[in-house]
């Protein structure tokens, strides 16, 4: 059997991921053990025992959140490439900062998707953003134990408006390359939550549940457009973004897109 | 509430995370040398990250606020560190009952253990099946590239489509009638859809500099800046709606 050193430098792509692989089930088994710490711990140090008649009847709740939270974990994954995964399912906010995070970093770097370009790309940006997101959240307590009233009552009222602020600039910037898939998806979900305010179920269609709808769509409409191969030829310009480096001799096919970008780094 | 030895997990908890995301770090940027990727991608890359993550992060500091009046601070600490967010975090303290100001400790330990519970299923996954999933999606990138890039096209074109056409209609329909979550706070549908303009807006301008001003740095500054300005502008008009 190969023996896996994992502070060895890797040869391989597969190497690297074999390792990554390694790393991030090491330290998701012991994030694991210490958040199921929290609750023992808290027990012993409180002297009680929680009601567990109250817990049982949370059962259909931890089952729901348990079905989003593996939807999570297999629909995210081709997004957030190996080392994103492991770290943004220990770190959370994933819809919010770690995935917008990564996405823009992509973008910035017109990395090729499925390249190891854009796994390290995305690596990078994920782990950098959990340390910034748990160093602010460290120095943020010092503030909030001193004046948590104050700082809740100016800052909270905004606090529903960030996924906008996000994904507004977030849409305006990756619609060029995503219009062609999303445009199925995008309507059917649009015409979803019309409906859905109209019957009084608007609070169940979060942009939590949304997503998944969202992705359910799309996957089964950009299959039917693939199998008709009603994105062939130009199915490369709403996925993928202009290469760099090596990627770029590696490009037999290259979409108007690139041929745009490649002008605008001539003329610089 | 507030234990030491709640405290030290959140401690412990919080080297973890660091140390975890430091080897990564680590590691990608020893391969990304060892494939000769150009510095100046990976330097833009961490700036932008460290940049992005600022403002997106403030939120989740108020989320403790919210949430320590009561549960204390070192327990919405954890759960904000780790898997987890405020909604999530709330929803669980109002099934456990645990979502009043002056809550037993036995109550409160349950709220605990049904956060707990509920949010494991990522983490296990990942532990246990994901090595042999994203084997599967390698053999597909490896066999047919077309096939991945549609795949990952369409999760992402379908989350970009589920969150915005979201934003779009709720925002639309509480136009006049804003609704509260469990916390109290308001969601004005009027600010909702000003937030949404003004980021499209303010990243069409940062693009406008971008392209026409030849400002290239730009490009990495622009969802940073659209996301201040678009709250900054959500701040000016909560007091108008509110």
């Amino acid at each position: 059997m190969k023996k896996l050193d994992l502070f060895n430098a890797p040869n391989s792509r597969e190497d690297y991921n074999n390792q990554i692989h390694s790393i991030g089930r090491i330290f998701t088994w012991i994030a694991l053990a210490l958040i199921c710490a929290v609750p023992v711990a808290f027990c012993i140090a409180a002297k009680v025992v929680p009601d567990w008649g109250a817990i049982a009847a949370c059962i259909t709740f931890i089952a729901g959140y348990w079905a989003i939270g593996l939807i999570e974990a297999f629909s995210y994954a081709p997004l957030l490439g190996t080392g994103g995964q492991y770290l943004s399912f220990i770190t959370g906010n994933i819809a919010n900062l770690k995935l917008p995070c990564a996405l823009n970093s992509q973008n910035v770097a017109k990395v090729k998707q499925g390249t190891e370009e854009q796994e390290i790309v995305t690596t990078i940006s994920i782990a950098v953003s959990s340390i910034v997101t748990t160093i602010i959240i460290i120095i943020g307590l010092i503030p909030l134990a001193i004046f948590q009233e104050e700082l809740v009552e100016v800052l909270q009222p905004i606090s529903p408006y960030v996924m906008p602020a996000i994904f507004g600039g977030l849409t305006m910037a990756l619609l060029a390359k995503y219009w062609k898939v999303a445009l199925i998806p995008f309507g059917v979900c649009f015409l979803i939550c019309i409906v859905g305010n109209l019957i009084g179920m608007g609070s169940a269609l979060s942009q939590s549940t949304m997503i998944i709808v969202g992705m359910v769509v799309s996957c089964i409409s950009t299959t039917i457009l693939y199998k008709k191969g009603l994105l062939d030829g130009k199915k490369k310009a709403p996925v993928e973004t202009p290469a760099v480096s090596a990627d770029v001799q590696e490009s037999q096919e290259e979409t108007p897109v690139q041929e745009e970008i490649k002008e605008d780094d001539v003329q610089e | 509430m507030d234990f030491v030895v709640i405290y030290v997990l959140g401690a412990i908890i919080a080297t973890i995370i660091i140390a975890m995301s430091v080897v990564f770090l680590i590691k990608a940027l020893k391969r990304a040398k060892a494939i000769n990727m150009d510095k100046a991608v990976i330097t833009e890359t961490i700036k932008n990250s460290a940049i992005f993550s600022i403002v997106p992060s403030i939120p989740i500091v108020i989320g403790i606020g919210v949430m320590m009046q009561y549960v204390g601070l070192a327990i919405p600490w954890i759960r904000l560190t780790v898997i987890g967010a405020l909604q999530y975090e709330i929803a669980a303290l109002f099934a456990a009952g645990a979502a009043e100001v002056g809550a037993s400790t036995s109550v409160i330990a349950s709220a605990v253990v049904v956060m707990t519970l509920s949010i494991i299923s990522g983490p296990l996954f990942n532990a246990i099946f994901y090595k042999k999933y994203q084997t599967k999606l390698y053999d597909i990138q490896t066999n047919n590239a077309k096939k991945m890039d549609a795949i990952t096209g369409a999760l992402l074109g379908g989350m970009l489509s589920g969150i915005i056409s979201s934003i779009l209609v709720g925002g639309a329909f509480t136009i006049g009638n804003p609704t509260f979550d469990k916390s109290g706070v308001g969601t004005y549908g009027e600010i909702t859809l000003i937030t949404l303009a003004a980021s499209v807006v303010i990243t069409g301008i940062c693009g406008a500099i971008m392209i026409f001003g030849k400002q290239k740095w730009m490009e990495s500054y622009a969802l940073p800046i659209s996301i201040v300005g678009a709250l900054g502008i959500a701040f000016a008009f909560v007091p108008v709606f509110a």
